[in-house]
C-alpha cells in the first residue's frame, strides 16, 4: 500500500503551495485570474495515496489557504471533498495518468471549488447578486478552470511520475 | 563759374544723391508702421541659439511645483486647525503616512488582497487606509508583526462611506470584483453627472478625509430605491508596487 505521507519530502513539497498562491505569477494567469495551485498538488496527492490521506491533505490545504486568503469564504469543504474523490479514484480500476484524463479532473475540481466559492459568496450577500457580482463569479470560475485544466496535464503528470516511483504500490 | 550747359541733368544728379536718404527714411516708415516686425522677425532668427531651452523650462516647472507645495502645505496647516477647531479627525496630514513594499497581490481573482511588507511593528493596524498613486486602494484586514493583508476595494461585498464633492451628497460605494464599483447613493435626487469625483467623506472618522477614490462613469438613475453610479478608481492596484498607510 502506498505510503506518500510517509515520506518528508512529499510532505514538505505541499508548501510550494502556499508560496505559489502568494507569489501568484502574473504570466500564468487568464485575465489576472491564476490556476488553483492547491487542486494541482492536490490531484496527484490523493490519486497515489488513497481517500482518507487526500481528504486530510484537502483539509490542510483548505485550512492553510483560508488562513492566507480574506475571511468570509473558505475553501475547506471543497478541497476536502475533492481530495477524497479523487482519492477513491485512484484506488479503483486502472491507474489514472493519461493528459486528457487528469487536465479533465483538474477542471471539474476547478469548477467545484470555484461553485462552493460562488455559493459562500451568493450565501453571505443574502440570496441574491448584483449583475455584476454574478458577472465577476462566473468570470473567474471559468478562468480559473481553464488555466487549471491547461496546467494540470503537465504538472499533476510530472507529480504522478514521481512520486508513483518512490511509493510504488 | 559758367552755369551748366544741361540743367535737367543736374537736378536728377542731386536727386540720385538725395535717394539713399529718401529710400532710408521710407525703410523707417514701413519699420514704424509695420510694428517693427523685421526687426523682431531678425532678432529672432539671430538669437535663437539662445533662447531658454527644456532645461529652463523645467527649473521653471520645477519652482511652480514648489510653489504649489508650499501653498498645498499652507493649506493643509489651515485647514488642519480649522479641524482641530471643529473637533474633526485630525487626518489629512502626511507625517502619518508609512511606506509599506507590496509583497504580494491578487487584484483578480476570489480573494482581492494585497500582502504588505510592513506590520504590527510599524503600527499598522486593521482598519487602517492604504493608499496607492491617485489615491485609496483598500484597507487593512489584518496584521501580523512583519506584514498586513489589504482588502481592495474591488474585494466583493467591501463598503465604503463616500462623498461626492460636486454636489454635496454621501453614498456607500460596494466593490463588485471588478475595477468598477458601485455608488449607491442615500438621496433619490443626488444630483450627480459622469466625471464627477468621489472622496472619502471630510468627516469621517473611519477613513482619512478627503482621499480621492474614483470618478463617476455612469448613472442609473431608473435603480430603486435610490439612483446608483459606476464608479471607475483612479488607483490602480494591478501597478502599485509600493503603498501608503495612513496610520491612525
Amino acid at each position: 500500500m502506498a505510503r506518500l505521507h510517509r515520506q518528508p519530502i512529499c510532505v514538505a513539497s505541499s508548501l510550494l503551495v502556499p508560496l505559489l498562491v502568494m507569489g501568484s505569477p502574473e504570466w500564468i494567469s487568464i485575465d489576472g485570474v491564476g490556476p488553483a495551485w492547491a487542486l494541482l498538488w492536490l490531484l496527484p496527492w490523493a490519486l497515489t495515496d488513497g481517500p482518507i490521506s487526500g481528504a486530510f491533505a484537502g483539509l490542510a490545504l483548505g485550512l492553510i489557504l483560508d488562513g492566507l486568503s480574506l475571511g468570509g469564504v473558505t475553501q475547506v469543504p471543497a478541497l476536502l471533498a475533492l481530495g477524497w474523490w479523487w482519492g477513491r479514484l485512484g484506488r479503483r480500476g486502472k491507474q489514472i495518468q493519461r493528459s486528457l484524463n487528469l487536465g479533465l479532473l483538474a477542471w471539474l475540481g476547478s469548477v467545484g471549488l470555484g461553485l462552493s466559492v460562488l455559493l459562500q459568496v451568493l450565501i453571505r450577500e443574502g440570496g441574491s447578486l448584483d449583475a455584476f457580482t454574478q458577472s465577476w463569479g462566473w468570470q473567474t470560475l471559468w478562468c480559473q478552470a481553464l488555466i487549471t485544466g491547461l496546467l494540470a496535464p503537465m504538472l499533476v503528470s510530472l507529480q504522478l511520475l514521481f512520486w508513483r516511483r518512490r511509493v510504488p504500490s | 563759374m559758367a552755369p551748366s550747359p544741361r540743367p535737367g541733368k543736374s537736378r536728377w544728379r542731386a536727386f540720385g544723391q538725395l535717394g539713399p536718404w529718401l529710400l532710408l527714411v521710407a525703410g523707417l516708415l514701413l519699420v514704424r508702421f509695420s510694428k517693427g516686425a523685421g526687426f523682431a522677425d531678425a532678432y529672432a532668427l539671430i538669437t535663437r541659439p539662445f533662447w531658454p531651452g527644456p532645461a529652463q523650462r523645467e527649473w521653471i516647472v520645477s519652482a511652480q511645483t514648489v510653489e504649489d507645495r508650499s501653498r498645498l502645505q499652507l493649506l493643509e496647516q489651515d485647514n488642519l486647525r480649522l479641524r482641530d477647531l471643529l473637533e474633526l479627525q485630525r487626518n489629512g496630514s502626511r507625517q502619518d503616512d508609512v511606506g509599506a513594499p507590496v509583497i504580494s497581490r491578487s487584484p483578480r481573482g476570489w480573494w482581492q488582497q494585497l500582502e504588505l511588507g510592513k506590520g504590527g511593528l510599524q503600527g499598522f493596524q486593521a482598519g487602517d487606509a492604504v493608499l496607492g498613486p491617485g489615491g485609496l486602494v483598500g484597507r487593512i484586514a489584518s496584521v501580523t508583526p512583519a506584514t498586513a493583508r489589504v482588502r481592495l476595494l474591488t474585494a466583493p461585498g467591501h463598503e465604503i462611506g463616500v462623498w461626492l464633492p460636486r454636489s454635496r451628497s454621501h453614498g456607500l460605494l460596494v466593490g463588485r470584483g471588478s475595477s468598477r464599483l458601485t455608488l449607491q447613493f442615500i438621496d433619490k435626487d443626488p444630483n450627480v453627472s459622469p466625471g464627477d469625483l468621489v472622496t472619502t467623506s471630510p468627516a469621517s472618522t473611519l477613513l482619512p478625509p478627503n482621499v480621492v477614490v474614483g470618478v463617476i462613469q455612469s448613472l442609473n438613475e431608473q435603480a430603486v430605491p435610490a439612483p446608483t453610479a459606476i464608479i471607475q478608481l483612479i488607483a490602480s492596484p494591478e501597478a502599485i508596487d509600493w503603498v501608503q498607510v495612513r496610520t491612525r
